[in-house]
């Protein structure tokens, strides 16, 4: 066994469905419902983002889109929490117990403590007793305990953190085995298991989509019954996201924006999802989490096309910084990069811009890149 | 409706047939402003009438809702959710009842009207292979795009458009409510110019007629009750293969004074032909 795995973990969890973002400053926990969240929040939290940083990027899309969530900071023996939705927190300070429900608030429950000694949050209902170990990194959870006050039964780190198995390891000497068992609480017996299916029974039941096809097929050639689904492997035909083959791509949303545009009627806009701007722009085929900004611009003599062109976050060799693609307008895009000259923009074709670039829409309308 | 959505009115029309060979009707819809549904129910044993009834069940809540595009695609996507595990609770309570082939499933496609900084917009969802058209100018787009395995192949170039409609495997969804999948719905978001009059149909309307068909019954009704008439009498007149179901809604007394985008809808046609190279 290796040393980081003997090394005391920070805090205790229980299996679950929530996500546990845990970092050096920030621990974020979000409802099963906010899967597509936790990748950005673990980039910034794993950054060492801290308090405020963290806050702003949850709320970003609006609290109305956040169920529920808990954010748990600690700087300086100060320990700042918020809660919202289902939680519910114990947290020790000062040798006083403090209690926090996010249910009995609208908005969210904020509470500054200090001198937190003990910290217990309960997410969800879970009979659930296993507790396991972890100091920074990305779980899932029904309960956090902090500090670790069992034994954790394993640490659960990052994939790309944990070493790769070799076979000589299962020679673990017995003596650590038996000490490490004989700290652990004794298990309950298992409780009389409920009469709910499992995922692997409900997959039996439910079975994939190949057997998912109508019971009796009607006669061929007819209409009748004949929607249904096949043994289609749903990653086939994902939605396609631009990039690189092989690597991974961008997010669509990102933590943080690449890029600021200024345009010439003064509005900005920060670019931190797809940003489609035209005479009366339309978006197509987003997810419910991806919404793209939409920006109106005038065109009193029709040179700009209702959806003309779109910025959104680079991904591929283009990651970190905005990319411009003309959709296809009719009388097209000018862009100009500093230092370089000006270039037509080939419909469907993303550029990578460079702070500082204009892009010019006709009509008068132009958008400066510029440092978020 | 309230504040700036009282701008607009909505008009529209909903009709639906049996057909001429099924004998249930497993698609529903509902035309409740601001929001407007067509389900198409698969699925043998009253499965998928179950299954697209919950649908419209479930975005009944939206009935006289305001919402911007955002929290509308928040609240729309949470009620496929809800619509998901309800069909998928339903199956599992008859398979454990016995019928252990069992399976329900549904298509869906929403239109909600959204107000976005005082400017209406029509906010699209599509799961499956229910169509969603507008009419701009007298011309038709299809906006939705099927979640088919047709549309799939025709995307990666395999076969070609006109292909599509004679594939064998034509009608066979990729995305759909229900079954061991999450679901996760395509959202559209259009300025209400550009879609002066919107179709929202299943696969028995456009299945039957071609394109070119829906388009000249939809620019040549004037009242959206009619158009959805027609269109349906159109699908039973060519065979009536398939449930057909379509609610047509129009937008009225957009006002076109304050919108610079809208400028096009009151130039002439010579005008703007006149303005083109």
């Amino acid at each position: 066994m290796t040393e980081l795995e003997t090394t005391a973990a920070r805090r205790s969890f229980r299996p679950g469905g929530w996500y546990a973002v845990f970092g050096d400053h920030a621990t974020v926990l979000l409802p099963p419902s906010e899967k597509p969240r936790v990748a950005a929040l673990w980039e910034l939290v794993d950054d060492g983002a801290g308090f405020d940083e963290v806050l702003d990027a949850l709320v970003s899309g609006g609290l109305r889109e956040l169920p529920g969530f808990v954010l748990v900071s600690a700087e300086d023996g100060t320990t700042q929490v918020v809660l919202r939705g289902a939680a519910r927190a114990l947290f020790t300070a000062d040798g006083e117990e403090v209690a926090l429900d996010g249910s009995t608030a609208t908005t969210w429950v904020e509470r500054t403590l200090s001198g937190v000694t003990r910290s217990v949050i309960e997410l969800e209902e879970s009979d659930e007793t296993m507790e396991l170990g972890v100091s920074v990194g990305l779980v899932r959870v029904s309960r956090v305990e902090e500090p670790a006050t069992r034994p954790p039964a394993a640490v659960v780190l990052l994939p790309e953190e944990v070493p790769a198995e070799e076979p000589q390891e299962a020679g673990v000497e017995s003596e650590d085995l038996t000490g490490f068992e004989s700290g652990e609480p004794e298990p309950e017996p298992e409780p009389e298991p409920e009469p709910v299916l499992s995922d692997e029974q409900l997959t039996e039941r439910f079975p994939a989509p190949a057997a998912w096809a109508p019971v009796a097929a009607p006669d061929p050639g007819d209409h009748d019954g004949m929607t249904g689904a096949a043994g289609i492997e749903p990653d086939d035909f994902a939605r396609q996201h631009p990039g690189i083959p092989g690597q991974q791509p961008a997010p669509s949303v990102t933590s943080r924006p690449v890029a600021r545009l200024v345009l010439s009627s003064g509005e900005t806009v920060e670019v931190d999802r797809a940003v489609l701007v035209g005479r009366a722009p339309e978006a197509r085929r987003f997810g419910s989490h991806e919404q793209p900004r939409m920006i109106t611009v005038p065109s009193p003599h029709q040179e700009i096309s209702s959806t003309h062109l779109e910025v959104r976050p680079g991904s591929g060799a283009d990651h970190g910084s905005a990319v411009v693609t003309d959709m296809g307008s009719t009388n097209g895009t000018v862009l100009v990069q500093p230092g370089l000259p000006p270039e037509d923009l080939q419909p469907g074709i993303a550029v990578q811009l460079i702070p500082g670039a204009i892009i010019d829409l006709g009509d008068g309308v132009t958008i400066q890149v510029t440092n978020p | 409706m309230s504040g700036a959505t009282s701008k607009v009115e909505l008009h529209f029309g909903a009709t639906t047939d049996v057909g001429k060979v099924r004998t249930v009707n497993e698609d529903s819809y509902l035309a409740a402003p601001p929001v407007f549904v067509v389900a198409d129910g698969m699925g043998g044993h009253s499965g998928g009438d179950v299954a697209s009834r919950i649908v419209v069940e479930e975005f009944a809540e939206l009935a006289g809702s305001t919402h911007d595009p955002r929290s509308g695609a928040a609240a729309v996507a949470e009620l496929l959710e809800r619509c998901q595990s309800r069909i998928n609770q339903y199956a599992i309570e008859q398979r454990l009842g016995g019928a252990d082939r069992w399976y329900a499933g549904t298509t869906a496609v929403v239109a909600l009207l959204v107000e976005d900084d005082g400017t209406p917009k029509w906010l699209l969802a599509n799961l499956g292979d229910s169509r969603v058209y507008r009419l701009a100018d007298g011309v038709l787009d299809q906006v939705s795009v099927d979640h088919s395995v047709v549309q799939e192949l025709a995307d990666a170039g395999t076969i070609t458009r006109d292909e599509m409609s004679t594939h064998p495997e034509r009608h066979v969804v990729t995305r759909a409510l229900g079954g061991p999948d999450d679901a996760e719905a395509d959202f559209f978001l259009l300025p209400l110019p550009a879609a002066e009059r919107l179709l929202l149909c299943s696969d028995g309307i456009n299945g039957m007629i071609d394109d070119a068909t829906i388009e000249a019954i939809l620019d040549n009704a004037g009242d959206p009750r009619d158009a959805a008439d027609r269109l349906v009498a159109a699908a039973l007149e060519a065979g009536g293969r398939d449930n057909a179901t379509a609610v047509v809604i129009d937008v009225v007394g957009l006002r076109t004074d304050d919108a610079s985008d809208a400028a096009p809808l009151t130039v002439s046609l010579e005008q703007k032909l006149g303005a083109l190279p």
